[in-house]
């Protein structure tokens, strides 16, 4: 008897299921941070808001990344419904805690589904996603050090307008 | 899996119950459902389409239910010629046939990929 579901789809059904899921955290991570960057320019924090435009469409771009993959082996990728974004903050600071909060979240789902992809021995998925592990690290690496600044400069005086200045100049340039 | 019926229709059993079967067709790529009183083929993405509007049904509401409504459940799947009116004994019966081929179904997956692995 044929292998009639390996015919049409490389992926397992489990595998697609938890990428339509990661898809649905990515335009969420996009919606948050482009709520973020709303926050933001409300009030008055230019620099942070063009850097949460920047990340809202990093997210949107992993998000369509993933879709592609999910349709290439042959799955159905699912357009996610996306609520509940947060659309006020108590503080600039409680903006990039979220941020950081956030970027831990889409780790950890990465984690977990290559967690599956080793399982199941799906290699060619596990390929697929060390693009985005690597990518996490630069994610990750660019939330702390933009919390960090709340700590390095601190909120006195000109502080906060000094951090709206430099998030925007956060880089990651590791070769490692 | 017993293979059935002629060379030309060849039709490979995936699973059966004392309420139906599926058979599946290696020429076709599609899978034969016989199952309340009718025969129906079935592509790749009406299969899963079929297995998610069964397994989204819920069997325990639908058994508790004492509202005066007729105790039947459609099963009807866009883009799929097929419908379903079944009661909820049927979607039972139909549950565990689809859980049953779904079973067969990878196991038949599992078994081929160690083989294609020993092969190539």
């Amino acid at each position: 008897m044929k292998d009639l579901i390996r015919v049409r789809s490389l992926i397992s059904a489990e595998i697609e299921a938890v990428l339509n899921q990661q898809i649905k955290k990515e335009a969420y991570s996009s919606s948050i941070y482009l709520s973020m960057a709303s926050w933001c320019d409300r009030n008055g924090f230019d620099g942070s808001a063009d850097y949460f435009f920047k990340q809202a469409e990093e997210e949107r771009h992993h998000q369509m990344k993933l879709y592609k993959y999910v349709l290439d082996m042959g799955g159905t990728a699912i357009s996610p419904e996306i609520t509940n974004i947060k659309i006020e903050y108590n503080s600039f600071r409680e903006v990039f805690e979220d941020a950081l909060d956030q970027e831990v979240a889409i780790t950890q789902s990465f984690k977990n589904i290559a967690a599956k992809c080793h399982k199941e021995q799906d290699f060619v998925t596990m390929e697929f996603l060390n693009w985005f592990l690597k990518e996490q690290r630069e994610e990750e690496y660019k939330a702390r050090r933009a919390l960090e600044l709340f700590e390095v400069i601190g909120e006195e005086g000109t502080g906060r307008w000094q951090i709206d200045k430099h998030v925007g100049s956060i880089k990651y340039d590791s070769e490692a | 899996m017993i293979e059935t019926g002629s060379a030309s229709s060849s039709l490979t059993e995936v699973f059966h119950t004392k309420h139906g079967s599926v058979q599946q067709c290696d020429k076709s790529h599609q899978w034969l459902i016989e199952f309340a009183g009718k025969s129906a083929k079935f592509d790749y993405r009406c299969l899963l389409k079929l297995k998610k509007a069964v397994y989204s049904i819920d069997i325990e509401r639908a058994l508790l239910d004492t509202a005066a409504v007729p105790d039947v459940e459609i099963i009807f799947l866009c883009a799929c010629e097929h419908c379903y009116v079944l009661s909820v004994a049927e979607v039972i019966a139909l549950k565990e046939l689809l859980q049953g081929t779904f079973v067969m179904l990878e196991l038949n997956h599992l078994i081929t990929d160690c083989l294609n692995r020993l092969v190539y």
